[in-house]
């Protein structure tokens, strides 16, 4: 006996969009970074301005995102937070602002301001990396041996070690020159 | 058009035929590089910008790991087709915003690619299916000197590459990896797992749903830190607690199916049911369903199903994927229905 039939929809919980407060929310987005959770509930058009939507696996926040914040706790070391950036005007309060460098000179202009900035984010501030090969003249000894140190670690994989320990005993040499 | 041609296949990384591919979905690893004595985008003028992209440009044109590549210029983009290429995890929630000056190179696979004018100048990546991630390195260290042939990156001594944010500066690298880890989500050992790689200096992220359980199950592990380690060690050190996280996952799945195996039947038996009779799918339910369908294969519950097949569905029913396809803007009721249509007519050919 067929009886009355009754399409049953169970409607979610209906959300309001966090930004507009007004339209039904349909994007959902709720992200935990290292145990801090994220939540965010927007409408199709508010997620749209923000150029976010119902995306497969990605993360909404980005690092960079969180930066102003980090910087924020950051006081200059000396009274010259006039000192700006000679090739693009970066200054002490647009970094604090933004959380970004604005050039390559910058580095060297805001040092002491990047330098405990860095030292905050990164823990070390010496780089152990890849050195491009078309540096700088000073540039080719760090190339060397960051090219030595690539050798090294390929040759302890092979364990031969007579071999690195003559590479490590340059690496030393090479650094001590500096 | 490039992108509907895009749209007809699958990225080559997507397949899951890489090593621990049922728990690894992919690895990438990431490069930022700046040019000397240019402003670096977010603070450049648009003539920079626009010498930035020639000079780059010029430098891809010599490269033979780009020969067969596809050069899309953003500001020809609408909203949707943006938003295809950030489901395709080609580009950056930050680039999908567009702009002018601003383009994606990427090989026909899509294992690597290029984005000019992000942030930094050059953002290159390495996608690779399963985990390899020492292999991705070396994929994108190996793009990265052949651009630097004709190329001048800026770049210290004491803080290596410098780049628009300070969480890049050094090494410029970012490796991450991408875990489906069902079996951890269900026996609750999750939360206490994510707190301890955030311990060791790496950055766990998962991506939630609505309520308390995480939407797809989807996990991803990344260095936090750029400066002070060679890249080598930052993959190693990324690569070696995937693997333990991997063996994690396998163990718990072991102990579920030995445990629980009647009820672990019964939710894929479910998910595949909805997956295969529904008219319409948001891709929030799709992803969850699909999710639990995945762990049932990877367990050989389901024979006549593969994990590529799903990975694809994974990334065929994204919402901009859909609406490049069918090359119209639609509403999310009717990618809802063409989602379901998607689903029911591929679970069908699979049978």
């Amino acid at each position: 006996m067929v009886g009355k039939k009754k399409t049953i929809i169970v409607p979610k919980k209906k959300m309001i969009c966090q930004v507009c407060g007004e339209r039904e929310a349909t994007f959902h987005s709720k992200e935990m970074i290292n145990g801090q959770v994220k939540e965010l509930h927007l409408c199709e058009i508010c997620a749209k301005e923000k150029g976010l939507s119902e995306t497969f696996f990605m993360p909404s926040f980005s690092l960079s995102n969180l930066m102003a914040g980090l910087t924020e706790l950051e006081v200059p070391l000396s009274q010259e937070t006039s000192v700006s950036c000679p090739h693009c005007g970066l200054s002490y309060e647009d970094i604090k602002r933004t959380g970004k460098i604005g050039c390559g000179s910058c580095y060297q202009a805001l040092k002491e301001y990047l330098t405990p900035l860095l030292e905050r984010i990164q823990g070390k501030v010496r780089h152990f990396g890849k050195v491009p090969r078309r540096g700088k003249v000073k540039d080719q000894r760090e190339r060397r041996i960051y090219e030595l140190r690539k050798e090294l670690e390929k040759l302890v994989r092979k364990e031969e070690y007579e071999r690195a320990a003559e590479l490590r005993d340059e690496i030393r040499r090479l650094e001590k020159e500096k | 058009m490039i992108l509907q041609e895009m749209a007809n296949s699958a990225s080559q990384w997507s397949r899951g035929d890489g090593p621990e591919g049922e728990i690894v979905f992919s690895c990438r690893v990431r490069l930022a590089r700046n040019l000397e004595g240019f402003t670096f985008p977010p603070r450049a003028h648009d003539s920079v910008l626009r010498d930035v992209s020639d000079k780059v440009l010029n430098a891809v044109k010599k490269s033979d790991y780009l020969k067969n590549s596809r050069l899309i210029n953003m500001s020809e983009l609408s909203g949707t087709e943006r938003r295809f290429l950030l489901e395709r995890h080609l580009i950056s929630l930050e680039f999908s915003a567009g702009g002018s000056h601003r383009f994606l190179v990427t090989e026909k696979g899509e294992m690597i690619s290029l984005m000019i004018n992000e942030e930094d100048h050059l953002r290159l990546q390495s996608i690779l299916s399963g985990l390899q991630l020492m292999d991705a390195w070396r994929l994108s260290d190996k793009l990265d000197d052949e651009l630097e042939q004709n190329l001048d990156y800026a770049f210290l001594p004491q803080w290596g590459y410098l780049t628009s944010c300070p969480t890049n500066t050094g090494t410029g690298m970012r490796a991450s990896c991408m875990l489906h880890l069902p079996a951890l989500v269900a026996t609750h050992r999750i939360d206490e797992l994510l707190k301890n790689i955030s311990k060791l200096g790496l950055v766990a992220r998962g991506l939630h749903g609505e309520g308390t359980k995480s939407q797809g199950d989807f996990f991803q592990i990344s260095n936090q830190v750029t400066l002070g380690l060679g890249e080598e060690e930052i993959v190693d050190s990324v690569e070696i607690v995937t693997r333990q996280v991997v063996g994690q996952e396998k163990r718990a799945r072991e102990m579920l199916l030995k445990r629980n195996g009647t009820q672990l039947k019964d939710q894929m038996g479910r998910a595949y049911g909805t997956l295969v009779n529904a008219y319409l799918m948001s891709s929030e339910e799709a992803i969850s369903l699909l999710s639990k369908l995945r762990l049932g294969v990877s367990l050989h519950l389901s024979p006549h199903l593969s994990i590529q097949a799903l990975n694809e569905l994974f990334f065929m029913i994204t919402p901009a994927q859909l609406q490049v396809k069918e090359g119209k803007e639609m509403a999310p009721l009717d990618r809802d229905g063409l989602r379901a249509k998607i689903i029911r007519e591929r679970l069908g050919e699979l049978k």
